[in-house]
This record gives structure tokens, C-alpha cells and sequence, in this order.
């Protein structure tokens, strides 16, 4: 193949607190190509193009663009060389119109004696967004748009600017661009990407690999960090990619299979045809007592949305859930609480801690009531139960009056446990425990898990890579486009591989 | 702190962490410095007669910053209580005559009543604390022009009652002695009670408290009950020591009440700070006013300094270790 390369990356690395999300290896796009990125969530696909555009900035290894030395320094700079992202959510000003948004911060090229010449630039807008088959008014207010519409503005955007700065062959970026659309629209999007191709080279970041192999020239497989191989459109086939992201069979022993137990008879949560309009249709599952039940699916599934209705956090439109047999109503998270459900959120600094509290308050936060003495709040009792409990789950801190803001990811998480435990939960949700979290304190985490399913705790997890899923949960629960799809057993010495589930996920 | 139990020693972690200076040991430093300043500037600074004025107004200062660095705590602002203090005035100098005593709790009542109308304004309708209060508070200044448009003086018949405010007991002022009070009080409220903490942890995170089931409607409404629970002490010392309650009588109180608890180190974006910060900032204040009288500083530039001081206190002073979050 003859291809001349826009964009090379050589021995590129990225790494953040805890995790080493590029690993150091090279990497080209090409002139007029449409590149499809396919990888689990975490296998750096996301950084490799948050780094393209000037989001991110690489710890080590070179990026040239256009055969020289890159200068992108924020995303700003990376429109003016042409490389530009159409966000999943769509990046447009909802109140402005379509052709405000489209000529944004470049309105100076519409001046005339000081003044915008609204009419040229409208004139403009209208030929620019009927190259891509837009045939609206660009004074339309952008919040009237549906999401197909906006990503056809954004996408005019970025061709218009690269021509402004006269950059050839721009390089637009597409995230997770099908997940809004409906399926008519996917089909014209990507008509007009394959003519966008023939000035652009087009990278597509999607998790439906069918629309990946139909549509990319060249797809790259990401795992861990890792750019693991490249095939041709030709090459392709869907079994043959999900082998290659998936990679290594399960290590033995990697999440303490071991001590992996048999739930209990007794059931501790029921949910029964719970339903949230637009994120998950009705839903009915049981978790047993000493139970952990790994609730598996892509962005989008529903599965976020079932985990903060059972946590209170968001309220399900139908539906009942019981607990030990007795049917329960959860409208908020104190409902949760009060029947000793807990829920560790995937965003520890947001969700999970008051970071520039100490440890002490962080962990006691739920159990204040328990530490009266004559009425009022006892520091010793205080420091002593969350001592109690930053031991139990081996959290390193310089003391405990330390400000959580100042701990490790593993730490906080760990800041995080404690608070739930000493609030005797008998339930617990993990939303992604080991997101960020170094190896060292992965293992802590895992064993805390088992822990607490041999204390006859139910849990329902989410893990970061569907690896952690099978290899920590009694039994998987496998959700895609708010439906429960599939039910998998997980027992520790039968783990289903990876290849065999992922077909049903994607 | 070496009884505190540190888990790092026994999983041999070393960590390494930057030693940060808590906020209130600059707004301290930055207090002696001033009283040696003016001490310089006029040896009759520290006599007791000026120590004695100097504690009176921080009493007062302290009243309704103590009530003041609640709302600030949570995240929010306290814009009326200069409008609570006003109208507490008056209605105490109204009332002092017919009810005697009970003026004071009918006074407090009417405090407490403005804050938790501020405080439930604010936490139920969702309005932003700081157009809540602005709002509010020209409610209240009017409706004390609606209960007396004049100055109202207190009745000679109510000298006796005022002598608990303008008293002395073992050489100090009643006021410094109420302040103390208020201060104890409101400090075992901050540190040992269960609404105070959740005041603090929702100021640091309120997504995460609610998540965690803490009410935050009603601390939220607390937290400015409070707030006018202070400005309705400060205004009745205000009002006891002038014999006189009048419709804008509380007004420089606004800023100097915010002054009082930023310049002692609470972050403007709540969760850190609170209590003690408040006393010392109350005396900084009330130094700075004074000490710029003792030596001399003209009336009209006063004005200027303090200003320019506020802002150099708070750079100084201000919770460094908020900006490790902040960045």
C-alpha cells in the first residue's frame, strides 16, 4: 500500500496516577483513511486521542504530524493544525445557531469596517452544511437540532477550519459517534464520512464493532494500554478482534479464586421488573447472601442507571425491590442506607470523599450517632472507630487527621470501604472499586471482596475490564441496550472465558 | 497528635507529604503583628481602657461572624445580616418597655425567624444564598423603617435591664463576656455535634453527603438559621450598648461580618475553617480599626488601608491547603 502517513507516533506513553494507560509503542495514521479504534474500556484508546488533539500530553515518545514535530499544546492548537474531535455529546452552544457555532472565535473572517456581515456569514454556513447533506437554516438555534444534526455542524466546523489555517488533510476524530443516532442516521453519517474521507483522514472510536469493521479502512486493536495488532477492512472479522482485545486467558489465581465461596440459600436483594424509561426496560434479578454478582455491559447499557436506582440515587419509574423477603421503597440514598445498602461510586473525589476532610470524618460520616457521649460527639470514640476501620481495611495514611485529598486512589478507595463497613452495609455496590488503582492495592481491594462475601455480604460490582468481572464474580449479569441479556455462572473453578461473553456484551 | 495510631508505620509505607501550615496560624501571626505595629505606632495602644474598647467591639464582630462563617462554610454568603441586626434593634428597643426581659428572647426569636427564612428560601426554592439574602435582606431593613422610621432610644426604664450588656463583671465588659459565651457555644456546636460536622463535610462535598444520606435540605436551613441566629446577638449587644436600635444600624456589619471570617482564614469555598478561625479574625478586625484610630490614620483614608489590609490578610491567610484541591 501506498499510504503517506499524517500522523506518527513513536514510542508514545501516557501515564496517570496509578495507571500506565500508553505503554510506548508506535503508531501512524494515514491520508484519506477511516481508522477504527476497538479496545474494552481502559485500553487507552481515549487517551491515544485525547494526546492527538492536545487534551493530553504524552510522559514519553514523539507525535509529528505532517512529518514534523508536533506543537499541539491544547486543543485550540490542534484545530489550528487540523486535528480535531467531534465529542460524543456533541460540543455545539445550544444557544446559538448553526452558523454562530460553525464560524465561532473565527467570526473576524465575516468583518467588514468593524462590523459582522451576518448575512455572508450565514450565506457561507448554508454551503457548508449542504456539503454534508444538512439542509437546514443556519439560523436555526442549535438546541432545536437532534444529535445527528449537530454532529454534521461539528463536523463542518472542523473541515471550514483546517481550510482556514490551510491545513491539508485535517484529522477529525470521531468518539463514540453511532450511540446517539438512530439507525438511519448511522447509515448516513457514515455515507458522509466516506466522502469526508476523501479530503480527511477519519479516526472512529466505537464499541460496536460491527460498524467498525463495515466501516474502517484499517482498525487497531488497543488492550492495556497497548496497541496489540492492525488488520485491514479485508482482514477483519469480528470473532477474530474480540479475540485480540480480550488478549491473555485468565491468570490462575489472579483474583483469588480461591477464596471464592458458594453463595448462601437465603436471598438478600430482589429486584422485579424494575424499569427506568430511556435507560433500562423491566429488569428482574435476585442476589443472594455472600453473593457477588458482577453486573457487566458497555456505556450505555443501563447498568449505571440500574445500580443508582437500587442505591437511591435515581428512581426507577416502576418496579419493586425487597430485601430479605420484604418488599422496600428506595427514593433516596438515606432509604438505602437505612436498609444498610452502600454504594461506592466510581468518582471517589466527587462521589465518594469530602477530600479536604480528614480520615476520621471521612469514615465516621455515616455512623456520627453511634459516637455520642452526654450527648455529643467524642473524639476518642471517633478516633477510635476509625482507626478501627482504616486498620481493617490496611489504608496507609500519614495520621489520621490527614486530609483525604492527600492519599493515594488506592487509599481513598480504601477511605472509601471503611466508611460503608463501619456502617455495618450488608450490601454493597462497587462501581468500578479499582479504577486508577495500582496493582499493590488491586490485590488489597480483591481480598477486601472475597472478605466480605465469606462475612455473607451480598455485592454487586462493575469492573473496569471484563477479566476482573468474570474472575471476581459468583455470576455475571450481562446488560446491552438497557436489556438483561444473558445470565453467566462464574463458579471459581469453571471461569468462562472472555471470548465466549464478549459476543453477547457487544 | 502522638497518640493518633498511624497505620502507615506498620504497613511500612513511607509517605511523603508536604507539611502545610493551617490558615489559622497565619490570620495569628498576622494579629500580633498588627498589635505590635500599632504598639509602635502609640504606646497607649495596649492600655487597658483601649484593650477593654478593642474587646467590646470584637464581641460584637464576633457575634455575627460566628453566625456568619456557617453560611460561608457551606459554600454560601449571609448578605442580610446587617438587615437582621437592624431590625432586631429596633425591635428590641420597641418592645424593651412593655416586655422587659423578654424583649431579648422576642429579639433573638425574630434573629432566628429571618435566618430560617433565608435558610429555607435558599435550600427549598434553590435560590443562590447570595441573591437570597441580598433580597432578604432589603426586606428587613424595611420592615424596620415600617416599625420606627426614626431612631428609637431606649426608655430609662430599661436602663437597669441594658446594664447586663453594659456591665462589668471582674474587670470585663458584659459584651466580652457574652462574646465568650457565644463563642464557647457555637464552638461545641461546630466540633461536637452532629449538624455542625455535616455543615463542614457538605461545604467539602454536598454531592457526596447527599449520597451518603445526610439531610442536606436541613442542614442547609440550619446553617443559615444559625447565621441569623448570631447577626440577632449581635444586633441586640449592638443595640444594648448604643441604647438605641435604628434601621441602618447594621449596615457596615454586612462586610465586616465577611471580612471577619475570610481574614481569619475560612475558604470562601466553604468545607474548611470555622469557629476559632472567626475569633481571631473578630480581633484582627476590630485591632485594625482601632489601631489605625490610636495612631492616627486619617478618618477618610481608613477606609483605604482597611481594604487594602482585608485583601493582603486573605492572600496571607487564606487555607492554602484548599488550593491542593483547587489547582
Amino acid at each position: 500500500m501506498n499510504k503517506k502517513a499524517v500522523v506518527e507516533l513513536k514510542q508514545i506513553k501516557k501515564s496517570f496516577p496509578g495507571v500506565q494507560a500508553l505503554k510506548g509503542f508506535d503508531f501512524n495514521i494515514y491520508e484519506h483513511e477511516i481508522l477504527g479504534l476497538v479496545g474494552e474500556n481502559g485500553a487507552g484508546k481515549t487517551t491515544l486521542v485525547k494526546i492527538l488533539n492536545g487534551l493530553f500530553h504524552a510522559d514519553g515518545g514523539e507525535y509529528f504530524l505532517r512529518g514534523k514535530k508536533s506543537t499541539i499544546k491544547d486543543p485550540l492548537d490542534a484545530i489550528k493544525e487540523g486535528v480535531g474531535m467531534v465529542f460524543q455529546e456533541g460540543c455545539t452552544l445550544p444557544n446559538l445557531t448553526i452558523a454562530e457555532n460553525l464560524f465561532l472565535c473565527h467570526e473576524d473572517v465575516f468583518k467588514k469596517n468593524g462590523f459582522l456581515q451576518t448575512r455572508k456569514m450565514n450565506q457561507a454556513a448554508k454551503e457548508l452544511t449542504k456539503e454534508m447533506g444538512l439542509f437546514v437554516s443556519p439560523t436555526t438555534v442549535c438546541n432545536q437540532l437532534t444529535p445527528a444534526q449537530k454532529q454534521m455542524v461539528e463536523i463542518s466546523r472542523l473541515l471550514w477550519l483546517s481550510k482556514l489555517y490551510g491545513k491539508e488533510n485535517p484529522i477529525l476524530i470521531l468518539d463514540e459517534p453511532t450511540t446517539v443516532l438512530l439507525e438511519k442516521e448511522v447509515d448516513n453519517l457514515f455515507a458522509i464520512l466516506k466522502e469526508v474521507k476523501k479530503q480527511a483522514s477519519i479516526i472512529l472510536i466505537s464499541h460496536r464493532l460491527e460498524e467498525i469493521v463495515e466501516n474502517s479502512d484499517r482498525i487497531a486493536i488497543f488492550k492495556d494500554g497497548d496497541f496489540v495488532t492492525e488488520m485491514t477492512q479485508a482482514e477483519a472479522e469480528i470473532e477474530k478482534i474480540e479475540q485480540f482485545m480480550v488478549g491473555r486467558e485468565l491468570a490462575e489465581e489472579h483474583y483469588r479464586e480461591s477464596e471464592q465461596r458458594i453463595p448462601e440459600e437465603e436471598v438478600f436483594l430482589e429486584v422485579k421488573d424494575l424499569s427506568l424509561n430511556k435507560f433500562f426496560e423491566p429488569i428482574s434479578f435476585k442476589i443472594h447472601k455472600g453473593e457477588i454478582v458482577s453486573l457487566v455491559g458497555l456505556i450505555g447499557s443501563g447498568k449505571e442507571e440500574l445500580c443508582q436506582c437500587i442505591a437511591g440515587t435515581m428512581k426507577a419509574d416502576q418496579g419493586d425491590i425487597s430485601i430479605l423477603g420484604k418488599p422496600v421503597k428506595i427514593d433516596s440514598p438515606k432509604d438505602s442506607i437505612r436498609y444498610k445498602l452502600g454504594y461506592i461510586p466510581i468518582d471517589r473525589r466527587q462521589q465518594g470523599l469530602a477530600v479536604d476532610m480528614d480520615l476520621v470524618e471521612n469514615i465516621n460520616m455515616l455512623v456520627f450517632e453511634r459516637l455520642k457521649k452526654y450527648g455529643l460527639l467524642n473524639r476518642k470514640k471517633e478516633l477510635e472507630n476509625a482507626t478501627k476501620w482504616a486498620k481493617e481495611t490496611l489504608v496507609k495514611a500519614p495520621s489520621m487527621r490527614s486530609k483525604c485529598a492527600n492519599l493515594s486512589g488506592g487509599n481513598q478507595q480504601k477511605v472509601v470501604i471503611s466508611k460503608w463497613l463501619s456502617a455495618d452495609s450488608q450490601f454493597l455496590i462497587l462501581d468500578h472499586p479499582t479504577r486508577g488503582i495500582d496493582v499493590g492495592a488491586k490485590d488489597e481491594i480483591y481480598h477486601r471482596i472475597r472478605q466480605l462475601s465469606n462475612e455473607g455480604k451480598s455485592l454487586l460490582i462493575m469492573c473496569d475490564t471484563l477479566e476482573e468481572d468474570i474472575g471476581l464474580s459468583n455470576r455475571m449479569l450481562i446488560m446491552k441496550d438497557g436489556l438483561l441479556v444473558e445470565e453467566v455462572q462464574c463458579p471459581s473453578d469453571a471461569k468462562p472465558a472472555p471470548v465466549d461473553v464478549i459476543a453477547s456484551i457487544v | 497528635m502522638s497518640r493518633l495510631i498511624k497505620p502507615s508505620s506498620e504497613a511500612g509505607n513511607k509517605i511523603t507529604q508536604k507539611k502545610q501550615i493551617p490558615a489559622i496560624y497565619f490570620s495569628l501571626g498576622m494579629l500580633a503583628l498588627f498589635i505590635i505595629i500599632f504598639y509602635i505606632g502609640n504606646r497607649s495602644f495596649l492600655t487597658r481602657y483601649n484593650l477593654m474598647a478593642i474587646g467590646a467591639a470584637a464581641a460584637i464582630l464576633l457575634a455575627v461572624g460566628l453566625g456568619q462563617v456557617f453560611s460561608i462554610l457551606t459554600g454560601g454568603i449571609d448578605l442580610s445580616v446587617g438587615g437582621i441586626m437592624s431590625l432586631v434593634s429596633v425591635v428590641l428597643m420597641s418592645t424593651l418597655e412593655r416586655f422587659g426581659f423578654f424583649a431579648f428572647v422576642i429579639s433573638l426569636a425574630v434573629g432566628l425567624l429571618a435566618g430560617l427564612v433565608n435558610g429555607l428560601i435558599n435550600a427549598k426554592l434553590r435560590i443562590p444564598s447570595f441573591i437570597t439574602t441580598l433580597g432578604t435582606g432589603g426586606i428587613f431593613v424595611s420592615i424596620s423603617y415600617i416599625i420606627s422610621a426614626k431612631p428609637l432610644s431606649a426608655p430609662s426604664s430599661s436602663y437597669d435591664l441594658l446594664e447586663f450588656i453594659n456591665g462589668d463583671v471582674l474587670g470585663l465588659k458584659n459584651v466580652m463576656i457574652i462574646g465568650a459565651i457565644v463563642f464557647v457555644i457555637f464552638l461545641i456546636f461546630q466540633k461536637y455535634t452532629i449538624t455542625g460536622r455535616s455543615i463542614l463535610l457538605m461545604g467539602s462535598n454536598e454531592k457526596m453527603c447527599w449520597m451518603s444520606g445526610v439531610n442536606v435540605f436541613k442542614i442547609r436551613t440550619l446553617a443559615f438559621t444559625i447565621s441569623g441566629l448570631g447577626a440577632g446577638i449581635a444586633g441586640i449587644m449592638l443595640a444594648g450598648t448604643l441604647f438605641s436600635g435604628y434601621p441602618t444600624l447594621g449596615n457596615t456589619y454586612i462586610l465586616s461580618s465577611i471580612a471577619t471570617v475570610v481574614v481569619g482564614g475560612t475558604a470562601m469555598t466553604g468545607g474548611a475553617g470555622g469557629v476559632l478561625n472567626t475569633l481571631v479574625g473578630a480581633l484582627i478586625m476590630s485591632v485594625l480599626n482601632n489601631g489605625m484610630n490610636v495612631i492616627g490614620i486619617d478618618v477618610y483614608a481608613q477606609q483605604t488601608f482597611l481594604g487594602v489590609l482585608i485583601i493582603a490578610a486573605v492572600a496571607i491567610s487564606f487555607d492554602r491547603s484548599k488550593l491542593s484541591v483547587i489547582k
